[in-house]
């Protein structure tokens, strides 16, 4: 795993990836999720940087340890982090989504056209 | 290797809680030729940690210094508490892989694996037989028949199968193909996991490696310039590049560790953090800021040290804070 181009920390894009296996409910609520170790030699990264990574998710409340057992998906965390990512669309997609269509001379009007466009064809992949 | 004390058969081996290593303004020459100038860390026990800097800058030399296998010329060392010098007990409890690591030239691969545990009481078998069968050494094979790439495989077989409570790792996998190397990486962490210990890892290939570390140290002319966490070092600099008149405004007086131009186009990096305003400005001006790899940033320090050193002599000319280079392609 390398850092991100942004250089946001590696420690943030395991948390990342974490939390989108529990968005997608590959980790189901109240299961176990893997050890810092287990993360280590999967991510092949220092096992102080996947504990930290475990850490950020436990401090937004994804995670809860149990003691001597390890870490668990809260109960309530899929939607809790599916409500943070909605609040986070319009800053992370929709503005520089906005920006770049400016920056090639788009009307509002033709930017809504195109994704109305797309959005027909890709229909059957969304929910 | 040292040779076993015949007295650490009958004495059980007791070793206190590993308490790290202290190094205090450590020093070494080579005749008159100042290679360390005062060298001041300290190592946290069970720990890995990244030695890096730029070609003889004493990576080599300090791992040495601390492993007794060469005297320092000044400063104090201390591994658990004590001066490793000639001190059997202290110097089992570490293990130097050289970069060109030799072990006896008639011994089979079998036999050097049969001879290590003597000199290593925390040896694991277990560790040995399965780093030996993944990087598929040849028992029978003479020690001196082996290629490159097989005696690092060795001797990182070693290393790891030691347990030492200090290993050190000097370029350990010249000659490694990517997926012994990946061997590497993977064993190093499962084996941390298994007995945690501190590893010291130097290394050319930073940013394959970086991940594994949790601290760096970075030497410079002779002294630490940098020690730290891996993410922090990560922020040490940052690369802009954009037409030079900008990228030269915006950066100032700061310090331009290395700098390349394509017409007229500058790309510099930069030692420190870029801030909000420089955010600002850059995208006021189109400039791109980006974060230095690791690998750009200690390579940026060693060719900046180097281009001070050769202009040491050349006392006329004032403006040699940073290695230029301008790509032209004649055609």
């Amino acid at each position: 795993m390398t850092p991100a181009p942004d250089g946001r920390p590696i420690f943030v894009e395991i948390a990342d990836q974490i939390a989108a296996e529990i968005l997608q409910g590959t980790y189901a609520e109240e299961t176990q999720v893997p050890s810092t170790n287990e993360l280590s030699v999967f991510y092949r990264v220092n096992p102080a940087t996947a504990g930290k990574a475990l850490n950020r998710l436990v401090d937004d409340g994804v995670l809860y340890k149990r003691r001597g057992l390890g870490m668990f998906v809260a109960a309530g965390a899929p939607e809790a982090l599916r409500a943070r990512r909605r609040a986070a669309f319009a800053d992370e997609y929709v503005r520089p989504f906005l920006a770049e269509a400016q920056r090639l001379g788009l009307s509002l009007d033709d930017t809504i056209d195109l994704l109305q466009k797309e959005s027909h064809d890709s229909q059957p992949a969304q929910r | 290797m040292t040779a076993n004390q015949p007295s650490a058969e009958r004495r059980p081996l007791r070793s206190p809680e590993p308490s790290g290593i202290r190094l205090e303004g450590v020093t070494k020459k080579f005749g008159r030729k100042d290679v360390l100038l005062g060298v001041t860390a300290t190592l946290a026990p069970g720990k890995i940690y990244g030695l890096l800097g730029a070609n003889g800058v004493g990576k080599t030399t300090l791992m040495a210094l601390i492993c007794a296998h060469q005297f320092r010329s000044g400063g104090s060392i201390l591994v658990d508490g004590v001066d490793p010098v000639e001190n059997a007990d202290v110097l089992r409890r570490m293990c130097f892989i050289h970069e060109d690591q030799r072990y006896n030239d008639n011994f089979s691969v079998g036999q050097v694996l049969a001879v290590a545990p003597a000199f290593y009481p925390t040896w694991s078998a277990e560790t040995a037989e399965r780093l030996a069968q993944r990087f598929r050494l040849p028992a029978r094979t003479k020690s001196k028949k082996l290629s490159r790439g097989q005696r690092s495989a060795l001797a990182i077989t070693i290393s790891l199968a030691s347990r030492a409570a200090y290993t050190f790792l000097d370029e350990p996998y010249l000659g490694l193909d990517a997926s012994a190397r990946s061997i590497f990486y993977d064993e190093l962490l499962i084996e941390y996991a298994a007995a945690p210990r501190t590893f010291v890892l130097s290394t050319h290939l930073i940013d394959e490696a970086a991940n594994l570390m949790e601290e760096v140290i970075i030497l410079e002319d002779g002294v630490v310039a940098v020690q730290t966490e891996v993410d922090e070092a990560r922020r040490g600099s940052f690369v802009v590049r954009g037409r030079e008149a900008e990228v030269r405004a915006m950066l100032g007086d700061r310090e331009v560790l290395t700098e390349r131009g394509l017409g007229a186009i500058l790309s510099a990096t930069v030692r420190g953090e870029a801030t909000p305003v420089d955010h600002a400005f850059a995208d006021a001006h189109h400039l791109s800021i980006e974060p230095a790899t690791l690998q750009e940033y200690v390579a940026a320090i060693g060719i900046h040290s180097l281009s001070r050193t050769l202009d040491a002599g050349d006392a006329g000319d004032q403006h040699t804070s940073a290695s230029r280079s301008r790509i032209e392609v004649s055609s």
